[in-house]
């Protein structure tokens, strides 16, 4: 790990120093323990605060979007789930090649925050967090707890596709094992629920669709949504209208309204980084949802996971003569 | 607020004599912007057109919605009627009450009445957002393009160019005359085929209008309605044909012998070779796969006896481009696989289970036999000869859904030529059904009869050989038992398929291929020739199955068509196409594969925003004269930036709140 950490920041200082690229956008140590936060390092000294580990679930590559009608060139730390997103961002034409520098990080898993906290006692305080390779070790003002690593991987690196980057100028350390478990297909969740009935479906999304604050984090942190202008923000007449963010009206169909037509405009091209789930403050199973119409563009179209290349179309904007139309 | 006028059409009892249209016109008048609403006996008619335009006066009106039949019918007829009476004619909506309304719930008036109104409302909905649409113009290269050299691409090519416009012909085969040529005579007159079909290729390449291209095919298909820029790849001929006199001495001395494809192998032509004597262009080509030059490096026989040094090893293909303002598609038909797909049949290894095809080779004066039906495997003459009717036709299982059309007669035909040259011979012909729908079929079909042809309806189950005999087995279902008789020659009347490469040549000009593989016309009955894209036709057998009767009639009609639109100085494009909201358009591209027709481009754009310096920004860009406004690229953006107009989204959504909210 201390390798990785080296290079990285031995390779930032050089491309800021050669003025290669004008910033270098990765990760930094958080304000506690448990967290890092985003580092847009723009001098080379600056690069010093580049850090890596299992503590960096942020997508950096949403961040890209922020200077995309610019002209300076940017480096952006990504790992395999996030290399994803660069495709993304490639092939919808947000990002042209040549202004990018993609600096892969090897990626054992990333850990969820939420549980690690969960394990402190009540009243101690985190104070450092330590990977012995098979363990990791809390270590609090009270003492030290020590959990097998895999208690805390978050749930999409258990069913992760790629661990090192499909794209990147720069890898900052050699391949290490992928975190993907056995038992976690890649659909496995999408088939428990395809499996409830009509009924029960409709209210377990019901029921979480209700709890949606409309405060678009998942919107913001998606590299698929990289409109200029989203319809939500748009204004509309009709039922539409309380889809938009603007719409004071926050029901349960206005919601339903507001994810279905992200969900549409999504599929065939979420990357199932996974942030959006990450990032909801109530905890809404975002990917679930996407994950769903991932399958059925597998089954449909025989479309693989968006982003593992820069070729493959969405199959929701092609058209082929000999697309499947059952329904015609 | 829009003033929109309501005009409720009774279509005599079709909707009258459902629901209560004066009700309907009354209900219709409370709907927001409504200021007139009336209903009238024939709205179509003269005084009904009449009173719309009178009323567009009267009330100052500036939207019309007409609830009565499909617009498919009528929708033409009253934007006419708005445009009589000053007002843009896409200020118009109609709401279709008789076939989506009062025909299906005929039984159930009450019901009816209801949703007839709401038809109605969904129409003033759209009505209150639309806006006045204007039609651009794009100019007419007066020339046309015939894919295919067969009667079909032949009749067409004479046709238009007779009446002054220049056609270019490409065919791929060394000669045009596509499967007519090969024929012996044709059904139901029995006039020799060649005898009719050789005087149209000569006029086609003597015709001063016609730029003809063998051995050629369309590589690339840019552009649109009227302005088509066609690339054309002409294959190596190895012959400078400027230089030929067509003396043929370099075939006579060529050592290479190879099966001859226009006898389907029952004789050989040489390394270079005319495919048969009265072939247009009368000019040899060079098979290089087969030439011992290519593929030994010694020989050059041929370049040394050609007096006029037209032979020419290093000759390349070459890559020309033509502009065309219209595209005739005539690539014809070949015979299905039979051999693939019926094992019963012996998959193609006894000799003498030939194809209708062959026999026509057979029967042929002209053909390998000099015209004296033969057995291939011993040249003997057959005396009882078994024909097998839809042989991969009709058969969903092993081959084709569809019936060919052409087989029943032309079976009958050559049952008859059989009884004729061979006297004493027994024919037997094994059917399903016999269909004779054609001016003379009938009579045709009969005289075959007396001739003494025995029918047996049933399918044949198996033909296997024994000695220099083929059993053939099946069964006769009229008679409930089953027959075998010894062959000495079966001829399979194998299904037509369309052409090889028919995928590729359809992708180029943007049109469908149906289920079955044949091109897909406008509409079965009121646009036969006409296809989805603009300014591209389609003529005899590429569109399915024919005899040459529909095919020349069905070139004839391409070229009619093709003669109205070169006809023109310069074409108005429908104005109902997409077209890109710039200053919400990302630019993501997603709108460009989604565009059937490739309409769609994505252009770069300098945008000035206050308080920035300008910046160069990529978005897309419609293209009016391919754009056909289906509305793909509209479903696949996001932002909605991209929407066509008169179905733009507002209006739809407007329109799905009438009718549900
Ligand atoms: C055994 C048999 C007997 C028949 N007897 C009769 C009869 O007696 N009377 C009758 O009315 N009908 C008869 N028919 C039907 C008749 O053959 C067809 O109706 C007629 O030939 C159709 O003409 P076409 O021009 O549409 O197609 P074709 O004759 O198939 O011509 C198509 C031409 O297009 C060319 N082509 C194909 N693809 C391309 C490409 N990509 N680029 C350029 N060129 C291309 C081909 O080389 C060919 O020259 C018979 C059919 C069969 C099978
Ligand atoms: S929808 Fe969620 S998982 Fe998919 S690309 Fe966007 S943020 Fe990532
Ligand atoms: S992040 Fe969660 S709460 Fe916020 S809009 Fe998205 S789903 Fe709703
Ligand atoms: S409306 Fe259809 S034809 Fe027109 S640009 Fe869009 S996808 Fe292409
Ligand atoms: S019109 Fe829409 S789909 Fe097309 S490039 Fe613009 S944003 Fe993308």
């Amino acid at each position: 790990m201390k390798t990785v950490v080296d290079n990285l920041r031995r390779e930032a200082a050089r491309l800021l120093a050669g003025d290669e690229v004008k910033m270098v956008i990765g990760y930094a140590a958080g304000t506690d323990a448990a967290r890092t936060t985003p580092c847009f390092a723009t001098t080379p000294e600056q690069a010093a605060l580049l850090t890596w580990g299992p503590l960096c679930a942020n997508n950096l590559v949403k961040y890209l979007l922020d200077y995309r009608f610019e002209d300076t060139r940017l480096a952006v730390v990504v790992k395999g789930c996030d290399s994803r997103a660069v495709n993304r961002l490639l092939q919808d034409l947000q990002f042209p090649r040549q202004r990018l520098v993609v600096l892969g990080v090897p990626c054992g898993g990333q850990l969820d925050r939420a549980s690690i906290l969960s394990e402190i006692p009540p009243g101690a305080r985190l104070q450092d967090i330590e990977d012995t390779g098979e363990d990791l070790v809390l270590v609090t003002d009270k003492g030290r707890l020590s959990f097998p690593k895999d208690r805390f991987l978050m749930d999409k690196c258990y069913r992760c596709e790629t661990n090192m980057p499909v794209v990147a100028d720069f890898l900052a350390g050699e391949p290490v094992p992928s975190p993907a478990r056995e038992g976690f297909e890649h659909t496995a969740e999408v088939d428990g629920m395809e499996a409830l009935d009509i009924a029960d479906k409709s209210s377990f999304w019901d029921n979480e669709f209700s709890r949606c604050l409309r405060c678009t984090a998942c919107r913001n942190a998606c590299p698929a949504c990289s409109c200029k202008e989203c319809v939500f923000e748009q204004a509309v007449p009709g039922w539409q209208q309380s889809g938009i963010i603007g719409s004071k009206v926050n029901s349960l169909p206005e919601n339903a309204v507001f994810h279905l037509i992200r969900m549409f405009h999504v599929t065939g091209r979420c990357v199932d980084c996974g942030e959006c789930e990450r990032v909801c403050p109530v905890g809404i199973p975002l990917r679930l949802l996407y994950r769903k119409v991932l399958k059925d563009a597998r089954i449909l179209y025989g479309a693989g996971t968006p982003g593992m290349s820069t070729e493959t179309v969405s199959p929701l904007s092609e058209f082929r003569p000999d697309d499947p139309e059952e329904f015609m | 607020m829009p003033r929109i006028g309501v005009f409720v059409c009774w279509c005599g009892s079709n909707i009258g004599g459902v629901i209560d249209c004066p009700k309907l016109a009354a209900d219709a008048g409370e709907l927001p912007g409504v200021v007139l609403s009336t209903e009238y006996k024939y709205m179509c008619s003269e005084p009904g057109q009449n009173s719309i335009i009178q009323a567009i006066r009267d009330h100052r009106l500036d939207r019309v919605v007409v609830a009565s039949c499909s617009p498919r019918l009528h929708e033409e007829t009253f934007r006419k009627t708005l445009a009589r009476a000053g007002l843009n004619p896409y200020l118009f909506e109609m709401a279709n009450i008789r076939e989506h309304c009062t025909w299906v719930h005929n039984k159930e008036p009450e019901k009816a009445q209801v949703k007839s109104l709401a038809l109605v409302s969904r129409a003033v909905a759209k009505a209150n957002l639309l806006e006045p649409l204007f039609p651009s113009s794009i100019p007419m290269t007066k020339r046309c393009l015939v894919i295919g050299g067969g009667i079909a691409g032949i009749q067409a090519a004479l046709d238009v160019a007779d009446a002054g416009h220049e056609v270019i012909l490409v065919e791929k085969e060394p000669t045009i005359g596509g499967n007519m040529v090969k024929l012996d005579k044709t059904f139901p007159t029995l006039d020799c085929s060649a005898c009719i079909s050789t005087p149209k290729m000569v006029s086609v390449s003597t015709h001063p209008n016609i730029t003809l291209y063998t051995y050629s095919e369309v590589a690339g298909v840019d552009g649109y309605i009227g302005n088509f820029e066609v690339t054309i790849r002409r294959k190596a001929s190895y012959v400078d044909h400027s230089e030929c006199t067509g003396c043929g001495d370099c075939q006579t001395k060529c050592p290479t012998k190879v099966p001859s494809e226009f006898n389907l192998g029952l004789s050989t032509r040489k390394a270079i070779y005319i495919p048969f004597p009265q072939a247009v262009p009368n000019k040899p080509v060079i098979d290089a796969a087969n030439c011992r030059y290519f593929t030994t490096g010694k020989c050059k026989v041929c370049q040394k006896i050609c007096t006029t040094e037209a032979i020419d090893y290093e000759q390349q293909d070459t890559v020309i481009t033509e502009k065309v303002g219209a595209i005739v598609v005539a690539t014809g038909y070949q015979l299905f696989d039979w051999a693939a797909a019926y094992g019963e049949y012996g998959y193609g290894r006894y000799p003498d289970v030939v194809t209708g095809m062959h026999f026509e080779r057979l029967v042929n004066a002209a053909g390998p036999t000099g015209g004296k039906i033969q057995r291939p495997s011993d040249q003997s003459e057959p005396k009882t000869v078994v024909f097998i009717k839809c042989v991969g036709s009709r058969d969903p299982a092993k081959g084709k859904e569809y019936c060919s059309r052409a087989c029943c007669m032309y079976t009958a035909k050559h049952a008859h030529q059989v009884l004729e040259k061979i006297p004493g011979a027994n024919v037997y012909i094994f059917y399903i059904d016999v269909r004779t729908p054609g001016k003379g079929y009938e009579e045709f079909y009969q005289r075959t009869i007396s001739d003494g042809a025995v029918y047996v309806r049933g399918r044949v189950s198996k033909i296997y050989q024994m000695g220099d005999k083929l059993v053939v087995r099946g069964s006769d279902t009229l008679l409930g038992r089953p027959v075998e008789v010894e062959a000495d020659m079966v001829v399979l009347a194998s299904a037509m398929v369309s052409s090889s490469g028919i995928q590729d040549v359809a992708r180029m000009v943007s049109v469908q291929v149906d289920k079955d593989g044949w091109l897909q016309e406008a509409h079965p009955k009121l646009r036969p020739v006409e296809t989805h894209t603009g300014g591209v036709f389609v003529a005899g057998s590429c569109q399915g199955p024919k005899d040459i009767p529909d095919t020349v009639a069905q070139a004839s009609a391409a070229a009619a068509k093709v003669c109205g639109l070169l006809s023109r100085e310069e074409l108005a494009t429908d104005p109902m196409i997409s077209t890109v909201n710039q200053a919400i358009c990302t630019g993501c591209g997603l709108c460009v594969p989604a565009c059937p027709y490739q309409a769609v481009e994505l252009k770069t754009i300098t945008e000035r925003i206050p308080g920035h310096a300008p910046r160069e920004r990529t978005v897309a860009d419609v293209n009016s004269g391919l754009c056909q406004g289906c509305g793909a690229c509209n479903v696949a953006c996001r932002p909605g930036a991209m929407q066509v107009k008169g179905f733009t989204n507002d209006e739809l959504v407007a329109e799905v709140d009438a009718i549900c909210l």
